[in-house]
């Protein structure tokens, strides 16, 4: 990416941060450092109204810095409510009180489905992975999923998973109706590119290309066949108020973390 | 009702060899590290460790051997790392593993103190963590509604330990400013709780503030002082991680010898030698 003015980072926090809205009502998992910084910088510029849940627990929390865990009380402060114990975020997501959730995990299929557990076979990995977490529970029901990877390669966008950790759009299709199961991803934010998926076959699209990237490194890199529809237009490049914005609110670079 | 307090170095003594045991917190704040030393110390092996969200916890019990078979969601250091012993015992088959997830585990230990033979739920639909465990979990077709969902068998696990801010020699014990998250699910599933806690305080203490006490005397056995109990996870608001141990420790993992002296020194000395990925 070209060097100076702005990270890949900060060009994923924006596009993550896009996909939010006024009525957003968002919380996070472990170690999701571009996820809360896009939640941060939407609350402050287009998204007033967006409620986040701090590391599932702090609600509308104002934290001066990201720390290392993102289920930190370091993250709670100015909170309205701690969120105790996992009967209330459970059941509010459940009921799509709380609607937004972003997953992450080391591959990502065509569907948007996701592996966190291994990486070779299940009974002998290769490498082991530190699990899903919630993954496998909120990819079934959560409104709206937002996904993120930091390493857009053939390695982490494969035809096939080693698990299926989260579910996406599972087969393909309509398989998410046939189990009577709401939401679905709505994008993939990648280091090179923003990804949606198809309204019909649910596979993965490309909706935009990061600044300096091109569609053949693109391709190259995802080891699956991308639906293309014409010429994908850039990602918008951060704004000087929005680099501003999240070099105030993640001052320690939490975000190269990923 | 008679003390519950049991001395810290010989709590170990509660949990046998073979036992099933959960432990509380999240992640890298509440979880019992002091009481994992003294399961450590005392060599306990063959356990059925059951931690939902766990990092320094899990690699600890994991190191020393004491560990047969874990049942978790998910083992991180987040921002500082993979659980390099947890890992390293998974990719070495030298222990057992249940990839739960987090709302079907606790579908299960709400099946327990339900009293009924599975819970039903949405989650684990479509996804491989069913078929993995399959005495734990099974999909199944709703009759009236035609609908498929995932039944989580009981999880009864025999022993819960769990850390507080402060207790009483009876077990009333509470959690400021209540961060309890799995734990009271994990007391109220488990057969037998323990409870350790930075700082034993007066009954006084309860029937001054009621409406603070996160257990009850009557769902906790044992009571165990163990100041700074949690440490290098967090117990806000008394410590913070010790994002430097975290630190040291994933760094001195990528040597086994550097790593060896770092456990045995600030951990416990390894009561079946180093593991065999360490060697």
């Amino acid at each position: 990416m070209s060097g100076g003015a702005f990270t890949t980072e900060e060009v994923m926090v924006c596009a993550l941060a896009g996909e939010l809205t006024d009525e957003t009502r968002v919380f996070n998992g472990a170690a999701s450092f571009i996820p809360i910084a896009a939640f941060m910088l939407a609350r402050a510029t287009h998204a007033p109204g967006l409620t986040w849940a701090a590391g599932s627990i702090g609600v509308d929390a104002h934290p001066r810095a990201i720390p290392e865990s993102t289920i930190s009380d370091r993250l709670f402060e100015g909170a309205t409510m701690l969120q105790s114990s996992p009967s209330d975020v459970w059941a509010y997501a459940g009921t799509a009180k709380l609607d937004t959730f972003c997953f992450r995990g080391v591959q990502f299929d065509p569907y948007g489905n996701v592996n966190n557990t291994v990486i070779g076979p299940y009974e002998e990995p290769r490498v082991r992975l530190p699990g899903g977490g919630g993954m496998a529970d909120l990819g079934c029901f959560i409104a709206v999923s937002l996904l993120w990877s930091t390493t857009h390669d053939t390695r982490t966008f494969v035809e096939r998973l080693d698990h299926r950790t989260c579910l996406g759009w599972g087969d393909g299709g309509d398989h998410r109706d046939r189990l009577g199961l709401p939401g679905g991803p709505r994008v993939c934010v990648t280091d090179l590119a923003v990804l949606d998926f198809h309204p019909v076959s649910r596979r993965m699209r490309l909706r935009s290309l990061h600044p300096g990237v091109s569609l053949e490194q693109v391709v190259a890199a995802t080891g699956f066949e991308l639906v293309i529809e014409g010429e994908p237009p850039p990602t918008p490049s951060p704004t000087p108020e929005q680099l501003a914005l999240i070099r105030q609110l993640d001052p320690t670079m939490m975000r190269a973390r990923g | 009702m008679a003390g519950k307090l049991v001395a810290l170095d010989e709590a170990s003594d509660l949990v046998p060899d073979g036992a099933s045991v959960a432990m509380g917190g999240l992640m890298m704040t509440g979880a019992p590290l002091g009481f994992c030393r003294e399961l450590i110390k005392a060599g306990r092996r063959d356990l059925d460790l059951i931690v939902m969200s766990g990092g320094m916890n899990v690699d600890w019990l994991v190191a020393a051997g004491c560990v047969r078979r874990l049942l978790t969601a998910i083992v991180s250091f987040e921002g500082f790392g993979l659980a390099p012993n947890f890992r390293r015992a998974a990719e070495a088959g030298a222990i057992a593993i249940e990839d739960w997830s987090e709302l079907t585990m606790l579908c299960a230990l709400r099946a327990r103190f339900a009293g009924v033979p599975f819970m039903p739920t949405r989650a684990g639909l479509g996804t491989d963590v069913p078929a993995h465990l399959p005495e734990r979990m099974w999909e199944m077709t709703d009759e009236r509604s035609g609908r498929p969902f995932v039944a989580c068998a009981p999880l009864a696990p025999e022993f819960a330990v769990v850390h507080v801010h402060e207790a009483d020699e009876l077990g009333n014990a509470r959690v400021l400013p209540k961060l309890t998250w799995i734990d009271g699910e994990l007391v109220k599933a488990a057969e037998r709780t323990i409870v350790t806690a930075e700082r034993i305080v007066r009954t006084e203490t309860f029937r001054e503030a009621p409406e603070r006490t996160s257990f009850p005397a009557y769902a906790v056995d044992h009571v165990v002082h163990a100041p700074r109990g949690a440490w290098p996870v967090a117990m806000p608001p008394d410590y913070d991680y010790d994002g430097e141990f975290h630190r040291r420790y994933s760094r001195a993992a990528a040597d086994p010898a550097e790593f060896r002296r770092l456990f045995e020194d600030e951990v416990a000395p390894f009561p079946f030698g180093p593991p065999e990925w360490m060697r």
